[in-house]
């Protein structure tokens, strides 16, 4: 093993009160991938993505990034450890404009340089957002909204991005920008973890995939292994 | 017509009161969405201890500033201390605390400084203004109180909107979990917010123990004409407060100038229920509820 793998995720256990969502959950991304979450609703995706962002506290088991064990860690803190979490649902604050959500995602970022320069980087990416930078983030169309997002977890410079179901409610047009968005993220270093229902799509821009089911892993090989396996995509992947 | 101006002026003066006190509940209203019934019992005892350091040292503007500092550090600690253990229970647990809380500070201050009324200095004369002859019906006190109110209102408005403490604050306000994945210390902006609103709440009490004397009640109907005046505005909108607070006052001050004082706080509180009743979210805040 020359480089530390830039996520690891060991024998996750995991859940809300009475029910574990997580048995035993692993998932091992190198830096600079796309790791596709795959499965059904209720597999456990988006709490294996709310555990390594901290927002769930894993009851056994271990999160590393880059190596370091940052098991247990707020999720504030794991903001400034470079793990950004797209939630569900988008997760823009419609009442800011898109300037003040953008600025949020940089806000614990040093140096007043570092984030104007940040910001500019941002528009310069997705100048769409630039000419509606006053506007508020509700007035936003689906799609600049997932923009935004990915635009404002950028803005924090992460080395861990984690985008749970980014093409839901989209039209397939969008969709496919979004894709292609992800997958250029890879080539700036960046560690993606994507949750995806839409599996097909996921597959066809990620390096690797794991597919969870009642919380346990029952499947995890390369992205192009799992798209052809023809029993895993009737049973798990619905296509 | 000179009345009507008097009566004007005079609403103005006493409405910025009313605009403190109601800007004091939105700042909490939007920080944690509770109803902060404590908030003229934290006024009247950070009063005192402006009355305390008056006496002692002499100077106005000293317990004028030990007060604010003492609002400041009341409302961080009450947030921390009694509302953080609430803040995942259901609301009312809140609310409930926030009333036992204004009994405790009363019962405090009962027993700390007795119930006695005690006069409380203005911070300038409070001998009516004339121009030439006529006179205008407020004092220098009256312009200073609606100066104060305004600034700090300006202020907080300005620091909201501009600093990054202020960006902070309202991402914590509308959307906790998302504004916690992006770094910001949630915890903290809440007790930010308390800290603010125990400082305006502070600068009301200062600003109206001159006209109402000083005991542990004190307080309570500018509590309920704050609350009245928050109501009014929305309790989501700090414009809006300031806003209630000065249609409260000059529409009180005709009320009392031309039907007669007695009839003051009865009008107060049926401005409360029309409002309740027609436009609970109030005349200034956006007539939808927030969409999750």
């Amino acid at each position: 093993m020359s480089e530390p793998a830039a996520l690891a995720v060991e024998e996750v256990m995991a859940g809300y009160g009475g029910v574990l969502a997580l048995q035993s959950v692993s998932v091992t991304a190198r830096p600079a991938t796309i790791t596709a979450v795959l499965g059904a609703n209720g597999a456990g995706k988006t709490t294996l993505l709310r555990t390594i962002s901290g927002v769930v506290r894993p009851r056994r088991g271990r999160v590393l990034v880059g190596g370091q064990d940052v098991t247990g860690r707020s999720a504030e803190d794991m903001a400034r450890t470079g793990v950004a979490h797209v939630p569900e649902g988008q997760g823009v604050i419609a009442e800011l404009t898109v300037q003040e959500n953008l600025r949020l995602g940089a806000i614990w970022r040093r140096g007043r340089g570092t984030r104007a320069s940040a910001l500019a980087e941002a528009y310069q990416r997705f100048p769409i957002l630039a000419g509606a930078r006053n506007r508020a983030a509700g007035t936003l169309s689906g799609g600049e909204r997932q923009m935004l997002v990915i635009a404002r977890a950028l803005m924090a410079r992460p080395r861990v991005l984690l985008l749970d179901e980014p093409s839901l409610g989209l039209a397939p047009k969008i969709v496919s920008q979004v894709m292609e968005l992800t997958a250029g993220l890879r080539e700036t270093g960046l560690t993606v973890l994507l949750v995806e229902q839409n599996a097909r799509s996921a597959l066809s821009i990620a390096d690797q995939g794991i597919v969870l089911n009642l919380g346990q892993v029952v499947a995890a090989a390369d992205a192009a292994a799992l798209a052809s396996d023809v029993g895993l995509r009737k049973h798990y992947l619905g296509f | 017509m000179a009345q009507f101006g008097e009566l004007t002026l005079g609403g103005i003066s006493v409405g910025m009161i009313y605009a403190a006190i109601a800007l004091s509940l939105v700042l909490i209203w939007r920080a944690t969405r509770i109803l902060n019934y404590a908030q003229g019992g934290m006024a009247m005892f950070t009063t005192y201890v402006a009355l305390l350091v008056i006496n002692h040292t002499g100077s106005y503007w000293a317990g004028f500033a030990v007060a604010l500092a003492a609002g400041l550090l009341l409302g961080g600690v009450i947030e921390r201390l009694v509302i953080r253990p609430a803040e995942s229970k259901p609301p009312l647990n809140a609310i409930i605390i926030t009333i036992g809380l204004l009994v405790f500070l009363e019962g405090l201050a009962g027993i700390i400084y007795g119930g006695q009324f005690r006069s409380f200095p203005a911070a300038f004369s409070i001998n009516g203004l004339h121009i030439g002859s006529a006179a205008l019906g407020i004092s220098a006190n009256d312009v200073f109180v609606a100066v104060a109110v305004l600034a700090a209102a300006l202020l907080l408005g300005a620091g909201f909107r501009y600093t990054s403490a202020g960006l902070q604050l309202r991402a914590a306000a509308f959307s906790p979990p998302v504004a916690r994945l992006l770094g910001v210390r949630v915890g903290r902006m809440l007790t930010l917010g308390w800290a603010l609103a125990g400082l305006i709440g502070a600068l009301a009490g200062v600003l109206v123990s001159p006209s109402t004397f000083l005991y542990p009640n004190s307080m309570d109907s500018i509590f309920v004409l704050g609350f009245t005046a928050a109501v009014i505005g929305g309790l989501d909108s700090p414009a809006g407060a300031v806003a209630g607070g000065l249609i409260l006052g000059v529409a009180l001050s005709y009320v009392g100038g031309y039907l007669g004082s007695d009839l003051v706080p009865l009008f107060g509180l049926a401005a409360l229920a029309v409002v309740l009743m027609v436009r609970p979210s109030g005349l200034f805040s956006p007539a939808a509820t927030r969409q999750v």
